[in-house]
């Protein structure tokens, strides 16, 4: 994940040695890391379906009133286990898990545990308090829950305060904030929440085969849209009306149209730029996703609680790092479907909207490696032609985001399982829950982290202004309303399926 | 962020062709994409 760095400016042209990103880092990396931890939570979640309950201990938070009767052990099982204790060996594993990760990833493994403690203090406590009735309950379960009223904002609202949370320590509390430092990873976070969160798709891919065929193909298209429609247009405006040079365009270009940090980092190495460019292009990504992510959610829910699958489409479409549009799909999830029951009676079925977000967002991300070789072989051939440069094809799997490959994988595994064997179908959904457990809790942090790491007061100080203007104008301007039109057109009458009974 | 500012460099024929050929491909590949989406989804 990209931090706000200083870094020097140059003024005289750059070389080919000092312009080059260098190699990756030392050790395993997150992408990598994501691949590990979430096929490990997704593969101990299957012990179910040998008769082995090896994650039911992991704590769940239900929509409270009375605060000790939010806390339980996810599975039956586990009855008998005190909330306390549950939570405490939730965290413990966790810690345990991501100590080992951090210890692979050449971190300082002391500064991590002991800023993931807090991290996860504070993201779970966000969570809790996201899930007080009278905040999170939607209509039909107040009268079970005895209130009169609530915000309807459903217990994702976590998510949010934990934003909120992080904002505040990232923006005010500095010393914190470098405190926290090793154990700040939201792409790490929400990467390991997508891999198990393929399982959980799968599921839904079991039940619904037509449906999820259906929004894969149309998720596919958004690739179209993304790479030939937003990046041509996007480059333009800020080469032609901003006077930005070629250097600063291709990855401002590709930040703002594709997936903000990767892609511009891909595209930055692709065509040789410094390393301030991509750097400074994804800290400003990084806080417009987070604006986004505040109001974007709330826009859908308001204008298409009657096209939910159009919505999810357009949080994936829109929303411009991986964490912030799958986080925005999930609140965007929530929010929907609340507002539906409440409007229309209607119980759409949980995640589809989150899924649409995320395939777009999967999809999208599969081509940063081809689409950085083919501006790397525009760049050497056409544009910045230096003699003995070869552009090499091992670029496109050099930046392929691996994290995807645990996706695919836990989606294809559930699905090969339930296809071959129905009987088993009512096990590894009960597996896919507890694994989803992780899933929430991983998503929390993710919201936490990227509000600490979103510095707005120290983005503005790096002279970043011009960039924003392009940011904003091309944004605010093109890139959403294109991507609502573009949902609208593939998406438009295609709805989840409905809770039965 | 100086250097951004004080070198202008003037669109290169090449940067033209990049731009509007790939927005001309993306427009045409999305009607056909949202005409197969319609008759077989």
């Amino acid at each position: 994940m990209a931090t706000l760095v200083e870094a020097p400016v140059k003024h005289a042209p750059p070389s080919p040695k000092e312009t080059a990103f260098e190699g990756p880092p030392p050790g395993i990396s997150e992408d990598w890391l994501a691949v590990c931890l979430g096929l490990f939570v997704f593969v101990l979640s299957l012990g179910l379906l040998f008769g082995k309950d090896i994650l039911g201990w992991a704590i769940t938070t239900s929509v409270w009133t009375t605060p000790a009767k939010a806390l339980a052990p996810a599975s039956k099982s586990y009855t008998g286990l005190s909330p306390l204790v549950s939570l405490l060996g939730t965290f413990v594993f966790l810690l345990v898990i991501l100590s080992i990760g951090a210890k692979a990833l050449h971190a300082n493994v002391k500064r991590f545990a002991a800023g993931f403690t807090v991290v996860f203090a504070l993201s779970y406590l966000c969570w809790f308090i996201g899930s007080w009735a009278y905040i999170a309950a939607t209509p039909d379960k107040r009268p079970a829950l005895k209130i009169p009223w609530s915000l309807n904002l459903t217990n994702e609202s976590g998510f949010i305060i934990a934003l909120l949370a992080g904002l505040v320590i990232g923006n005010f509390l500095p010393g914190v904030s470098r405190f926290l430092k090793e154990a700040t990873r939201p792409e790490l976070y929400i990467k390991t929440a997508i891999v198990i969160l393929g399982g959980f798709l799968g599921i839904a891919a079991l039940e619904q085969r037509a449906l999820a065929t259906s929004v894969m193909f149309r998720g596919a298209c958004a690739i179209v849209e993304a790479y030939l429609i937003y990046w041509p247009i996007v480059y333009f405006v800020s080469r032609r009306y901003f006077g930005f040079s070629r250097e600063w365009a291709a990855p401002l270009a590709s930040g703002i149209s594709i997936c903000g940090v990767s892609a511009a980092i891909a595209t930055g190495s692709a065509i040789k730029a410094r390393p301030v460019v991509p750097i400074m292009v994804s800290s400003l990504v990084v806080i417009f996703a987070v604006v986004e992510l505040i109001f974007l959610p709330f826009l859908a829910q308001h204008f298409l609680y009657g096209q939910p699958m159009v919505a999810g489409a357009w949080m994936g479409l829109a929303v411009k790092t991986d964490g912030a549009a799958v986080a925005s799909g999930a609140i965007t999830d929530s929010l929907i479907r609340a507002k539906a029951l409440a409007v229309s009676g209607i119980a759409y079925q949980a995640n589809w909207i989150m899924g649409v977000s995320t395939t777009v967002k999967v999809f999208i991300d599969i081509f940063i490696g081809v689409w950085a070789f083919i501006l790397a072989w525009v760049w050497s051939a056409k544009i910045e032609h230096r003699q003995g440069e070869k552009v090499k094809a091992s670029q496109i799997w050099q930046r392929f985001p691996k994290f995807i490959l645990g996706y695919v994988a836990t989606f294809f595994i559930v699905l090969a399982i339930g296809a071959a064997i129905p009987a088993l179908v009512p096990k590894i959904k009960a597996s896919m829950g507890q694994a989803n457990v992780f899933r929430a809790l991983f998503f929390v942090m993710t919201f936490f982290a990227i509000g600490i790491l979103s510095n707005f007061r120290k983005l503005w100080q790096e002279g970043i202004a011009k960039l924003a203007g392009v940011y904003v104008l091309c944004l605010f301007g093109y890139i959403i309303w294109i991507g609502l039109f573009i949902s609208w057109l593939f998406f438009h009458g295609v709805l989840p399926p409905v809770v039965k009974g | 962020m100086r250097k951004m500012e004080s070198e202008y460099e003037p669109l290169l024929p090449v940067e033209n062709k990049l731009i509007w050929y790939t927005f001309g491909v993306g427009v045409v590949l999305l009607v056909l994409l949202v005409v197969v989406s319609r008759a077989f989804m």
